[in-house]
């Protein structure tokens, strides 16, 4: 049984205009202890997707219009609210782009990780934590993150803090929580790039070491290359390449995906494609059948009937393309 | 030797903050040939955004000269000839507030022809037209949108076409695609890289992106904490990377290939946070992250050295020791 | 070419067009800001209409008839008249006709400087101009605005110019205050940067750059601070201090007829509910001009 399913997602917003129609049969499986990457540009419904999983989409003016989200069986979508709010405190967790609006500014860093442990840790051990076991807990935890000076940074707030080191307390607040599934969504965009090659490097040693599993959004390719065995490519929202990471990224089949390598400048210095013609959908009257087809070279009549299914382009590699149905 | 279109000797920039004193650009010196692409690459803090503020007037330099064309021009905007800011102009790095959301692109792309008196009232619409087709957006449509009304890629193309209205020989721009899509910011490199030829550009490019330089620039500098470390032809540069600091970037990328990841330094990994431009370390301002520093890097700060044709290094460590030490290809 | 003029002149109106077509579209999804329309419009058309809509309008000013004074509501008089024989609703007409002016001169007299000075400061923000400016405002706001007007109107002899005047004194240093909080943060936006890199003058930075992104919050606040003039000057004149007697001015009206309460409720009521309706005509337009001006979230 995989740890996370999403299958045929629907998701709307109301707005005055009419409905905003962004997850259009959004899929994707996570299984335990792997760490799957979705990748997608700006409003392809990446962070809509993240926020149903964790039942924070404000309702309304959101819709869940259909689908189901199952977590170990379970559908997240049909919990109760405590339900739900039992999963975010111990089984998925999450670290978001920007660690300001997610850490509290008018407490120390000390305060909020001792927060969490404070509540946490009722019943695991049967009963609580005592106030040195807490201390202990969360100055290992910022240790683990690769922080410098974990004692003083405690006494710290968030605003004295470089934008890494409120990333670092973000994963270490996250995997203190000891949940089995990991939500990144965008965390190292904010930081520079020296700064985030090593929190990548140590999120990575971190969730192997504690064997979570990780979904990790982005809009970077090389982001996810290195931290995820397997990869989703979104647009315009639904999934349309999955397979394993370095394999997908060498060799894309789907049309959209051949059009972003294409666009990524590399170090190898071969110049940059002229990018992928036309615009991203209006969500209000998104093209019918697969999304992608006005922009698309291979376009078929087909494609404008249906939303396209994963066909098999190669072992463990499909693509939601009519080019590919055998 | 041809005359060099921009020369920055020895500049500072200082701002005094309730912290202390932020030194942002702490002696720099480059210069540029027509027709170059420079890319000035750096993290945060390194000063580029800041360079880039300076060459174009947004702040009077603390000390130091910059020249455009061979005339000094190291003052703030105000003090500046006319001709002047209509030849040197910039492209900024935010769409979201680079264009005045209450006034339409006709009005936004008619302030530079009518501050620059150039041609009759009845040629601007014409040449306004021109201006969108050079940036390849449908003229008739886009004249009468507001800002909000296209999209960030479209946005930075209206930028673009205002910073040429005024036929400027040199544009600076500042990060101008980091706040767009790959798909997008395609398109802009590419015409970005058009333009120059067929106008006789010269650019100078701020970025963080290393990839993009490699595709872009005919040379690259790395800035850090507002000082030059290392400066070279774009294909030198990226065959043999010199300074610490540089080899650090370099193998800090994400890559999505592996002919890439194998192009990168090897023995060198990041390590440490940056320091904060007020509190600039003694010396050498790399050395409390480098892994290569000597006796004397904590104490005496390097000068830049020219150690091929074209390439210059400001390290103690690489210029005394063996450069194939920092991991270099 | 005259073609190309031609067609892009048809394309800037047809933008316009769209501009107040979705403003108005956002206004009009609240019935209240409606209303408030409707009744605004009523009452602008009835007050410049005056003389052609009223059924006495020789008794709006100076005029005695103490035959029919103090008659109640009918149909000859529908607000009945007051102790001088005036048809209470005429003069009730005439009197918006003086809210009305009151509300235009203080605003135009007031809002334009205080605009002025709050796009210099801001512009100029950090340096003595800024400071010299704000200062001076800080001394103006720190007065009450009743003392104030009071103070001025005692001094100089009351009667509607010089109430206008004093109001409008008062007035200037809150639009200045508003004016300056958003052109302070504008003038640090990236498109404002890039007209001043490019030359442009500073009097088309203040007046075209900054000024259209500042005129939502002014608009708004002109809207609903006419409410207030209005009120101002009514409670100006119930004390004596305004527009003298016969001027047909609705707080003066409410004053006289105040002293016959409760016997000759309608000289009083009257024209204390149009006061009211009045204000909360501008309000509602105020409010529903906040919305046309907000920026959607999605």
């Amino acid at each position: 049984m995989a740890l996370l399913e999403v299958k045929d997602l629907r998701v709307g917003y109301r707005i005055f205009e009419g409905t905003l129609n962004v997850l259009n049969h959004a899929q994707l499986k996570i299984d335990e202890g792997e760490r799957v990457g979705l990748v997608g540009e700006t409003g392809c419904g990446k962070t809509t997707t993240v926020k149903t999983i964790l039942r924070v989409l404000p309702i309304p003016p959101a819709q869940v219009q259909g689908g189901e989200i199952l977590y170990r069986g379970e559908d997240v979508l049909r919990m109760s609210s405590r339900a739900a709010r039992e999963l975010r405190r111990r089984e998925i967790t999450a670290i978001f782009q920007d660690p300001l609006q997610a850490l509290n500014p008018m407490f120390t860093v000390g305060t909020q990780l001792r927060d969490i442990l404070k509540e946490s840790k009722a019943g695991r051990d049967g009963g609580r934590l005592t106030r040195r076991e807490i201390e202990r807990r969360c100055i290992a935890a910022l240790q683990e993150t690769g922080m410098p000076d974990p004692e003083r940074i405690m006494t710290n707030y968030p605003s004295q803090l470089s934008g890494g080191m409120r990333q670092r307390i973000c994963i270490a607040e996250a995997l203190s929580r000891e949940a089995r599934l990991l939500l990144a969504d965008e965390p190292t965009t904010n930081l520079d790039v020296t700064i985030q090659d090593q929190i990548l490097r140590k999120l990575d040693e971190l969730v192997d070491e504690k064997g979570t599993s990780v979904l990790m959004i982005t809009h970077s390719m090389g982001v996810v290359r290195d931290l995820t065995q397997r990869l989703y490519i979104m647009y315009a929202g639904a999934m349309v390449e999955t397979g394993k990471t370095k394999e997908l990224l060498a060799r894309p089949r789907h049309p959209y995906t051949q059009g972003l390598m294409k666009s990524v400048p590399r170090l190898t210095g071969e110049g940059i494609s002229e990018g992928i013609p036309g615009r991203i959908p209006n969500y209000l009257e998104p093209p019918s059948g697969c999304r992608f087809h006005p922009r698309c070279e291979h376009v078929m009549p087909v494609c404008k009937e249906a939303i396209p299914s994963f066909y098999a382009v190669d072992e463990d590699h499909f693509a939601a393309c009519y080019l590919f149905r055998s | 030797m041809p005359e060099s279109i921009l020369r920055v000797e020895h500049l500072k920039k200082h701002f005094p903050t309730k912290q202390g004193l932020v030194r942002a650009i702490d002696d720099m010196s480059f210069s540029m040939a027509p027709g170059d692409t420079l890319g000035l690459v750096g993290e945060s803090g390194s000063g580029k955004s800041t360079t880039a503020q300076c060459v174009v007037g947004m702040y009077p330099p603390t000390s130091g000269e910059i020249r455009f064309k061979e005339e000094s021009i190291g003052t703030a905007f105000k003090r500046r000839p006319k001709y002047v800011k209509g030849d040197l102009r910039i492209v900024f790095q935010d769409p979201g507030s680079s264009l005045n959301p209450k006034r339409t692109i006709k009005q936004i792309l008619s302030v530079p022809l009518k501050v620059h008196q150039i041609g009759t009232r009845h040629d601007r619409l014409a040449r306004m037209k021109d201006l969108l087709n050079m940036v390849e957006l449908p003229a008739d449509e886009y004249l009468y949108k507001y800002p909000q009304a296209i999209g960030g890629g479209e946005k930075q193309m209206v930028a673009l076409a205002r910073a040429l209205a005024t036929n400027p020989s040199f544009v600076l721009l500042d990060e101008p695609t980091s706040a767009l899509d790959v798909s997008v910011q395609g398109k802009i490199i590419n015409l970005l890289i058009r333009l120059r030829r067929e106008l006789n550009l010269t650019y100078l490019f701020i970025t963080h992106d290393l990839s993009l330089m490699r595709n872009v620039s005919s040379r690259v500098a790395i800035m850090y904490l507002g000082k030059l470390c290392e400066i070279a032809p774009t294909v030198e540069f990226f065959e043999r990377p010199i300074h610490p600091y540089t080899n650090m970037l370099l193998s800090s990328i994400p890559v999505v290939s592996d002919e890439e990841e194998a192009l990168k330094p090897k023995k060198v990994s990041s390590k440490g946070e940056i320091p904060s431009p007020v509190n600039i370390p003694p010396g050498c301002s790399f050395h409390s992250r480098c892994l290569a520093k000597n006796g004397r890097c904590a104490e005496d700060d390097p000068a830049m050295v020219e150690v091929a044709e074209g390439h210059f290094v400001r390290c103690h460590a690489a210029l005394e020791a063996d450069p194939s030490r920092f991991g270099s290809v | 070419m005259r073609q190309e003029r031609k067609a892009d002149f048809l394309a800037t109106l047809a933008q316009r067009r769209r501009t107040l077509a979705k403003g108005w579209y956002k206004y009009s999804r609240n019935p209240l800001s409606v209303l408030g329309l409707v009744l605004l419009v009523l009452i602008v058309l009835a007050a410049g209409l005056a003389p052609h809509i009223t059924p006495y309008p020789a008794q709006a000013g100076a005029y005695t008839d103490f035959k029919n004074a103090g008659k109640a509501p009918s149909a000859a008089h529908f607000f009945g008249t007051d102790r001088i024989g005036r048809d209470v609703f005429t003069r009730v007409i005439f009197g918006y006709r003086f809210s009305l002016l009151l509300g235009i001169v203080v605003l135009g007299l007031g809002v334009a400087p205080g605009v002025i000075l709050g796009l210099l400061a801001g512009y100029h923000r950090g340096t003595w101009i800024e400071t010299v400016i704000m200062r001076v405002t800080d001394v103006f706001l720190a007065v009450p605005p009743l003392v104030l007007a009071l103070a001025i109107t005692a001094m100089l002899t009351p009667n509607l110019l010089n109430e206008m005047f004093a109001i409008a004194l008062l007035w200037w240093p809150w639009y200045c205050r508003l004016v300056f909080a958003v052109s302070s943060t504008l003038r640090n936006q990236f498109f404002v940067r890039e007209a001043e890199l490019a030359g442009a003058s500073e009097g088309h930075i203040l007046f075209r750059e900054m000024l259209p992104n500042c005129l939502a919050p002014i608009l708004t606040k002109m809207t609903l601070d006419m409410g207030i003039v209005i009120l101002l000057g009514a409670s100006l004149s119930f004390i004596g201090l305004g527009a003298q007697p016969p001027t047909p001015c609705l707080g003066t009206m409410v004053a006289d007829g105040a002293k016959r309460l409760p016997g000759e409720w309608w000289s009083t009521i009257f024209p204390a509910l149009a006061i009211v309706i009045v204000i909360l005509a501008f309000n509602l337009v105020g409010d529903g001009l906040r919305d046309v001006f907000a920026v959607e979230e999605v």
